[in-house]
This record gives structure tokens, sequence and C-alpha cells, in this order.
């Protein structure tokens, strides 16, 4: 009987000592390693945020956010196959398993979490809901628009939004709802509008695609409240674990003055523990995930920090001169937070 | 072999045996698809069934029939949908059908012009896709008409701008609704005249006043009971306010363009169906017909009309289901019909693909059904009766 329960608690310490060693299996890590690259959903071409240009290079915040997950996964950042979206695609597409990660300026809402067999893994923009109008319409704020006809992406949150708004105001406005967010703007642009709504950083990008982009104006007070970030599919907790902590790191990195500038510096000598923890000097968190432990390293080093992305996409180095607003970090009055690599 | 297994060779009994073991074969590939999509869709997280249809929709629709609001659940949605692409197909079917036959007509015209013109009409539409008439009819045609402010008026009751057309409403639909009742009665009534009329010819071979009875219940009836109930209603008529012309009801321009493309399009079509069906009579029975001192417009419609009927009914139902399943490309320029509202604004909200466009493929396929088994009931109407 002795030797039979020490055997048996022998053998219990065993697989303890060996599942420790083991981690969870990831189907998508091991897809993504085996085939070399990182499949990202992205918006079919939104300046600021997923937008080609002629040459066939993406860039925008949405797009850093991929650069980044590749070169924290594969340590190269450029090793990412985009593939661009429309309002109906974009969850089917990251459902079925083509992509990997959707990154594409999509609202986190309770239904799509609950219904859609979709995990949004924080926030990397908030954006907030309002309306492009002609200057000569003299228009100040969204109330003003009653009687008008809006033109919308139909199937976005705005669709809905829109609707709601204006009913609960008793404002009679004509929704006209287009299947593409470009077909729309083409719409208002040739008069068939007063208005088109979309999100305020979606709007500075979009403007330009207008023929005379300066008779128009973007009304200021947002008429709803739209966080959005990426988002991977139900299943394979493990995948999920990177996505959502590769966004932690990119803003923990700003908020720790981590930038790609002096990364190497940083790495080599700050005495910051969580600074040495998110860089891979110690704790070995990288391999907790099953990836190298310079995996924040490289991403910092290849793509930048949050801040440094948010001003060349979408900020104020970048044609669209968005503020930071909402958008800084919590410690500077805004809305940005990471909880900490410890 | 046994006599007990003889009626193995009965080929009666092995043609029921592999139909029916096809059948359940086919059968049971299609349980095993339902049950594969759905066992994996739970494990997915998504959601599946039909409750969605109970949900609130939330989606505002410019263009209703249907009395829907944005307050109204999914299947209203869906109900609205359906009745804008019913509404746009069976108005696309009736004026494609008279284009094309003037077309197909005036192909085989004798005027040398008219025909040329009829055939560059025809090669043009046959060789161009859908897509860019729907394309063309929105953003070339309708985009060009002028803002609210300059509307171009009609009488001052009705007006025209690029947020398409604004027509007067009845207040209250009463009176109007006492004269539809009128019109649909001297309807009835004309049908009946003409079958006493025809019965009547066909027993003593005498002639009824067909044409003036006609003018009677066709024409003066209706337009006196319109005029009395237009006059006896009050009307909501437009007025310029703010972005635009408010009251009344508003034609969209989504639907004029959607409906300008079909029509030019199936015209095109219709029209070389028309002409064949034409050219199938022999010449023999014009000739036959100007001997017995038929003049031309008689002989058309006597003569070559009917017989070219038998020939054309089956392409044209081709073409009029045609029209109803490209009703669909209104998508493309936000028109509400089915596709728009329910495979676009509603499939995307709730996710649920698999059922959407099951519901969407079965309505589809209801119709086009329904339209088929109308035309297949003609075609045996209009058939040669031997007597």
């Amino acid at each position: 009987m002795k030797t039979f329960v020490l055997a048996a608690a022998l053998f219990a310490a065993g697989t303890l000592a060996a599942s420790a060693q083991q981690l969870a299996p990831s189907p998508t890590l091991d897809a993504i390693k085996a085939r070399g690259h990182l499949e990202c959903g992205v918006h079919l071409g939104l300046p600021g945020f997923s937008f080609a240009n002629d040459k066939g290079e993406w860039t925008g915040l949405d797009v850093d956010y991929c650069r980044a997950l590749a070169a924290a996964v594969l340590g190269d950042a450029t090793k990412v196959k985009y593939t661009p979206t429309s309002v109906q695609q974009r969850w089917p597409i990251l459902q079925s398993g083509q992509v990997d990660v959707l990154s594409r300026n999509s609202t986190i809402t309770f239904s799509r979490n609950a219904t859609l067999g979709l995990n949004f893994q924080g926030i990397n923009f908030y954006e907030g809901q309002t309306f492009i109008v002609r200057k000569k319409a003299n228009v100040k704020s969204a109330e003003e628009l009653d009687g008008a006809s809006v033109c919308v992406a139909a199937g976005s949150t705005e669709e809905k939004n829109a609707a709601d708004w204006f009913r609960e105001r008793n404002l009679k406005v004509t929704i006209t709802n287009f299947q593409k967010n470009d077909d729309a703007i083409t719409a208002y642009d040739s008069g068939r509008c007063d208005a088109y709504t979309a999100g305020v950083g979606a709007l500075a990008g979009q403007r330009a695609k207008l023929k005379v982009p300066d008779d128009h104006i973007i009304l200021t007070k947002p008429i709803s409240n739209d966080p959005q970030g990426p988002v991977t599919r139900y299943g394979d907790e493990r995948w999920q674990l990177i996505v959502r902590w590769v966004l932690n790191g990119t803003i923990a990195a700003e908020m720790l003055g981590v930038t790609s500038k002096n990364v190497d510096e940083m790495k080599a000598n700050s005495k910051n523990t969580e600074v040495r923890r998110l860089l891979g000097a110690e704790g070995g968190f990288g391999a907790m995930m099953g990836l190298a432990d310079d995996w924040m390293y490289k991403a910092i080093k290849q793509v930048g920090n949050y801040g440094e992305s948010y001003e060349r996409t979408v900020g104020l180095e970048s044609p669209l001169k968005l503020e930071r607003g909402q958008n800084q970090l919590w410690t500077k009055g805004g809305l940005i937070f990471t909880p900490p690599f410890q | 072999m046994s006599k007990a297994f003889a009626f193995i060779n009965d080929k009666r009994v092995r043609d029921v045996f592999y139909q029916a073991a096809l059948l359940i074969g086919l059968a049971a590939l299609l349980v095993y698809f339902i049950r594969n999509a759905s066992q994996n869709m739970v494990q997915a997280g998504i959601a599946s069934g039909f409750n969605f249809l109970w949900r609130t929709s939330g989606i505002e629709v410019p263009f209703v029939l249907t009395g829907y609001t944005q307050s109204d659940n999914i299947l209203s949605l869906f109900w609205a949908g359906v009745a804008n692409t019913l509404l746009v197909t069976v108005i696309a079917l009736v004026l494609s059908t008279a284009l094309g036959f003037l077309i197909g007509i005036a192909r085989l015209s004798s005027i040398w012009l008219v025909q040329a013109i009829a055939g560059a009409y025809v090669e043009f539409v046959r060789n161009i896709p859908l897509l860019f008439f729907v394309l063309f009819w929105y953003f070339g045609v309708i985009a060009a008409l002028p803002a609210p402010r300059e509307s171009l008026s009609v009488f001052g009751v009705a007006f025209l701008n690029n947020r398409g057309l604004t027509i007067p409403l009845p207040d209250a639909g009463a009176n109007l609704k006492y004269a539809f009742i009128a019109i649909a009665i001297s309807c009835l009534l004309h049908w009946l005249f003409l079958r006493w009329a025809r019965r009547r010819k066909e027993a003593t071979g005498r002639d009824a006043p067909i044409l003036r009875v006609g003018l009677v219940l066709l024409l003066l009836i209706p337009v006196l009971a319109l005029t009395w109930a237009s006059l006896a209603t009050r009307w909501d008529i437009p007025v310029l306010r703010g972005f635009n012309y408010r009251g009344g009801f508003v034609v969209i321009p989504e639907f004029v363009a959607l409906l300008a493309a079909l029509v030019t399009y199936t015209a095109g079509f219709i029209a070389e169906i028309v002409r064949g069906g034409i050219q199938s009579v022999p010449h023999g029975q014009i000739e036959a017909s100007s001997a017995l001192g038929l003049r031309p417009g008689q002989t058309l419609r006597l003569v070559t009309i009917p017989q070219a009927l038998r020939v054309m009914t089956p392409p044209m139902t081709n073409q009029y289901l045609n029209v109803l399943k490209n009703s669909s490309f209104g998508a493309a320029i936000a028109y509400p019909d089915v596709v728009s509202l329910f495979m676009g604004s509603a499939l995307t909200n709730t996710g649920q693909a698999i059922e959407i466009i099951a519901m969407t493929l079965a309505l589809y396929l209801v119709i086009g059904l329904a339209v088929s088994a109308f035309m297949n009931w003609y075609n045996a109407r209009i058939a040669l009766v031997t007597r």
C-alpha cells in the first residue's frame, strides 16, 4: 500500500512538473510560424488607419498594429499579408479563419462580442461618430440636420447610431444606406445627401477623397463613443493572449518612455524592472506565451510605441492632424490604458 | 435465382429503387451539411437559429411601402425589402416588355433609319454589363439633377431634384378608396362584356360595339372617379423647408435609376425575342392575310403577333426571371431592396449569414417559381388550339 501511495505521489509530481513546462496548444500561432507570415484583416482603404499607396505598401494605425504583432511573433514587421475587407466581409473573413486577426477600425459592441463569436482584445482608438457637411449649408451641430438626407455605410454601427440619435430627438432625417463607405462618400459628394456620417478619425482621412475637400466641414461634437481595437475569433486562448498583450505592450512602451530610437539603450541600461520585463531583459515573459523573450523589443524597435505610431499615422505628423484627445495616455488626461507588465 | 427475388429484374421496380436511393442520398447529404454547419457555429460561439427575426431592427429605410419603421423587428425589415424588390420588378417587367415590343417591331420596319437605330440599340445594350447601366443612370443621369433649392417644379405640386421626385400624397384616403373600387368594378364589367361579346360572336357572328364600351368602361369612368376623388380629398402638398421638401411621398432617385437601368437593359433582349418570334411566322400567313384584305396593322395584330407569341413565351419567361434576379443590382446604388436591407444591413448587424442567405434564396426561388408557373399557364393557354 505504502509503495503504491509513493508511486502515485511521484507520478502526480512528475505530471505537474511536466505540465508547468508545457503551453496550451495554439493552432493559430503554429500556423503563422509554419507559413512564415501573419494574415491581417484591414479596411478597404481608410487613410490614417489602413491605406495602401500606389506601390501596394500599407500604412496606418491599424496596419501598424499588424506590423507590431508580426514583429513580436515572427521577429519581422514586414511579414504580414493584408486582406482588405468591406463592412460586410470583415466578420466572416475572421470567423472562417482566413485571417489571424482583424485590425480594422471596427467598434466594440456587446452583441458582436456575444453573438458573432468575436473577442475584442483592447482599444487602440477611441472614435466618436460625427457628420461631414457642406460649408454653404451653414450647419454647426447635428441637431440642425432636421429634414436632411444622410449617407452611411450599411451594417456599420453608424447606421444604427444615427437612426436612434435622430429618432430620440424627433428629427426627421432620411438615411440612405450604401454597401461600401466609398460609395456613400461618392454619393454625398455628388449631392445625393446633405451629410455623410462616420467616425471623427475616419472622416479626417476620408475627407481627402472629396472633389474639393475645403468645401466641407466636419462637425466637432460627436454623437456617440465608438472604441475600436484588434479582434480575434473565439477559441485559441494563447493566441488571444498574444494579440492582447502586444497591443498592451505598445501602450506600456509609451508610458515607460521606450521608443524605437532609445529601445536598445533602454534594454541595456534601464534600471526600471517593468521596462526590463517588457523588453525581455528579465522575467522571460515572451516564453510564457511561446514567443521569443525579445518579442516586444522587436515590435518597438521596428514599429515604435503607441504614441509614435499615432503621431505618424493620424496625429500631428500626418495629413489627418488629429489631436491625441481621448487617445492620449490616461496619465496625461486621455483614456488609453494598459494593465502592468508584472 | 429463386422466384421470390424475380422482381429485381422488373425494370419499373429497379427504376423506382434507383431514384429513391438517389433521393435519400441527397437528403442525407443535406442533413449532414446542416448539422455540420450548426455544430461548427456553436463551437465558434456564433449564434444560430431564427430568433433574431424578432429583434428590433433599428435600421432606417428611406423608401417604405409596408409601413415599416426602425423600431419594428427584423422580419418587418425583410418584408419591407421584399415589397421594394417586387415593386421595382413588376414595374420593370411591364415597361421593358412595352419598350422591347416597340424596338423589336422597329427592327423589322421597312424604313431603313428606324431599323438601323433599333438594331444599333440592341447590339449596344446586349454587349454592356448591367452594372454599367445601373451606375450610369445613378451617377451619370440622376446625380445631374438640380439640388433641392433649384428643383424642377411640375405645376407647383410635384418637385424633381437630386433627392428624388416628391409627389403630393392624399391626406385622408376614403374618397380615393371609393374611386379605386369604382375602377375595379368597371374593369370587371369590361371583362365580362368582352366574354359576352366573344361568345355572341362565336354563336351568331354579330359584332358588339367593343371600342365604344371599352372607352367608357376603361377610360371615362376611371377619369371621372379619379377627378371626383382628388377634388374631394385634401392633399399633402410638398413645401420647401430647410434642406428639402417636406410632406408628400418621395420617389427616391435610387428607385428611378434602378428602374431605368432594368428597363433599358432588358428591353434590348426582349426586342430580339420579339423579332425572332415575328420572323418565325411563315411569310405565307402574311401574304394570305393581305390577300384577304387586312391592313398591315391588322395583319400584325391579328395574324402575326398571336402566332409569334407562341414562340416568344418560353424565352420571355427567362427574361422576366432575369429582371427579378437583376433587381438585386439595386444594392450597388443603395436601393433598399431585400438584398441591400436584409443581406446587407441585417446580416452585418446580426452576423447570421447562413439563415439570412437561406431566407433570401428561398424568397427568390418562391417568386421565380411563381413567375414561371404563371408563364407556363399562359403558354399553355395560347398554344395552338385545334378544333
